[in-house]
């Protein structure tokens, strides 16, 4: 039998240079004809080894083996430490995304005049404004804000608004003091402006909006159409029209700017008091135009009352068919809507 | 005011006997957010079937003593029957708007001026046929003389 059936062809140089067990080698040899043979050409191949003479390098041979030896040495790849990495490059970055997605992204900002302050950031000429950072206008400055791609908003000076949210369907300002004038190019309920009267909801408008620290103040509409909201009560400006907010009361009733002082002192007057002279008043002044302000009396005024503004509108302009003096008295919704969206030719 | 009254009226008088006619408004009228920028709105009344109407516009003006005609587009809103004009004649001298409107047998026009503030719904004029070139030009010329708000 024979001890070892596999060559030993891989390990004569070893056995030749001494460097391994000989005992196995040699009895394989005295068994294997074979690898007795490469044996012989092994032993031939390293005298000649020995008999070959001795050659300088080039230089550049061993430069060449120096600046691999030199370079630095490649870290060795840990799988354990770089999923860890990539697992935490993940979270921060999906939270970071959260936050911006949550809120929005910032807004462009320019300085049109001084030097705005957005944050605790002085701004001469470009910058940005997060959702959540104030920005403020002094006596000699003023700033336009680029609201997403929907317009901008004009700070006039001396005036403080906060960016509230930047997000596709939702770009809202919280106007502290101050004036703005708003420009917007959208589907309608996309911005908002808080005050602490009430919001003013963009319908598809360009208007100017004042108001004071404690939220009283004016919105004029030069274009399209604005909703100015609070607690379920509603305005409706149009183009050409205005509308006072009050702190504790909300929107005011909307005229129209070329409405006569009598009508606009007398509605003041009607909105702090709901003074009856002065609603005798607006109703003696109004023109067909001034059925902007007649309509929004509507449900301002007590059931008592009621019938006296419907009638001087009916007075002014045909009452169109479908509307009814018992559905208009009991403020019935639909009725009102139908003979707002009548009344609005000719307004 | 009386003169608003009475054309309102006249107006609503000419719906209710269903004569077709036309109607102009404040871009609001038109309850569109697309008619946000428009010169002004108008709405064809007494015609059965607003979606088969035909409605032509055009600006008519006087350019430092030039007569000046371009052809308006006229864009329909939502609502059947209401359409939306907007400014693509120029800022400079006086125009008046003309419409044109035809529904089955009926035929309907108007002469809208245009003023510094927008369109002037007192010198408006509506017909029940097409205004002719004589009550245009008449009407540019009253323009041009100081007959704007």
């Amino acid at each position: 039998m024979r001890i070892f059936n596999r060559h030993v062809s891989d390990r004569l140089a070893a056995y030749v240079e001494g460097a391994i067990d000989a005992n196995l080698v040699r009895r394989h040899l005295a068994q294997c004809e074979r690898c007795r043979a490469e044996y012989a050409d092994v032993q031939k191949g390293m005298a000649a080894l020995e008999n070959l003479p001795v050659v300088e390098a080039p230089a550049s041979v061993w430069n060449s083996i120096e600046s691999v030896l030199d370079a630095p040495k490649r870290p060795t790849f840990n799988p354990w430490k770089f999923g860890f990495a990539l697992s935490s490059a993940v979270i921060v970055a999906s939270f970071a995304y959260w936050i911006v997605m949550r809120s929005g992204a910032p807004w462009d900002v320019d300085g049109l005049s001084g030097s705005p302050v957005v944050g605790t950031r002085h701004i001469s000429r470009a910058g940005r404004v997060a959702p959540g950072e104030w920005i403020e206008t002094d006596a000699r400055s003023s700033a336009r804000i680029k609201i997403g791609h929907i317009g901008s908003v004009v700070l006039a000076p001396n005036t403080r608004a906060r960016v509230v949210a930047t997000r596709p369907q939702e770009n809202r300002i919280a106007l502290a003091h101050g004036e703005i004038h708003a420009e917007i190019s959208a589907p309608p309920r996309l911005f908002f402006v808080d005050t602490a009267s009430g919001t003013a909801v963009d319908l598809g408008c360009e208007y100017s909006l004042y108001a004071e620290e404690d939220g009283s103040g004016l919105m004029r509409v030069t274009r399209g159409w604005v909703s100015f909201q609070r607690n379920g009560r509603e305005s409706l400006v149009p183009a050409g029209a205005s509308c006072r907010t009050r702190t504790h009361a909300g929107p005011g009733t909307p005229y129209f700017d070329d409405a006569s002082d009598i009508l606009k002192r007398a509605l003041d007057t009607f909105d702090e008091t709901s003074s009856l002279d002065a609603l005798g008043a607006i109703l003696s002044a109004s023109r067909v135009r001034d059925t902007l302000t007649l309509w929004h009396l509507l449900s301002r005024v007590s059931a008592a009352d009621r019938g006296r503004v419907y009638d001087r509108i009916a007075v002014l302009t045909p009452v169109p068919a479908g509307v009814s003096r018992d559905r208009v008295l009991s403020l019935d919704r639909e009725t009102l809507t139908r003979w707002k969206d009548e009344l609005a030719w000719t307004w | 005011m009386l003169r608003i009254a009475v054309a309102t009226s006249v107006l609503a008088v000419l719906a209710m006997a269903g004569g077709f006619t036309f109607e102009i408004g404040s871009p609001v009228a038109a309850q569109a957010p697309a008619a946000k920028t428009a010169a002004f709105a108008f709405r064809a009344r007494g015609c059965s079937e607003p979606s088969k109407s035909q409605i032509t516009a055009g600006a008519e003006g006087i350019v430092r003593g030039t007569r000046r005609s371009t052809v308006l587009n006229v864009a329909a809103m939502e609502k059947p029957g209401v359409y939306a004009v907007f400014q693509t004649w120029g800022d400079e001298g006086r125009w008046v708007i003309v419409l044109k409107g035809v529904c089955g047998p009926e035929t309907a026009g108007a002469i809208v001026p245009i003023g510094p503030k927008g369109f002037i719904r007192e010198s408006a004029k509506f017909f029940s046929r097409p205004a002719t070139a004589a009550e245009v030009d008449a009407s540019l010329k009253s323009l041009v003389e100081g007959g704007s708000k």
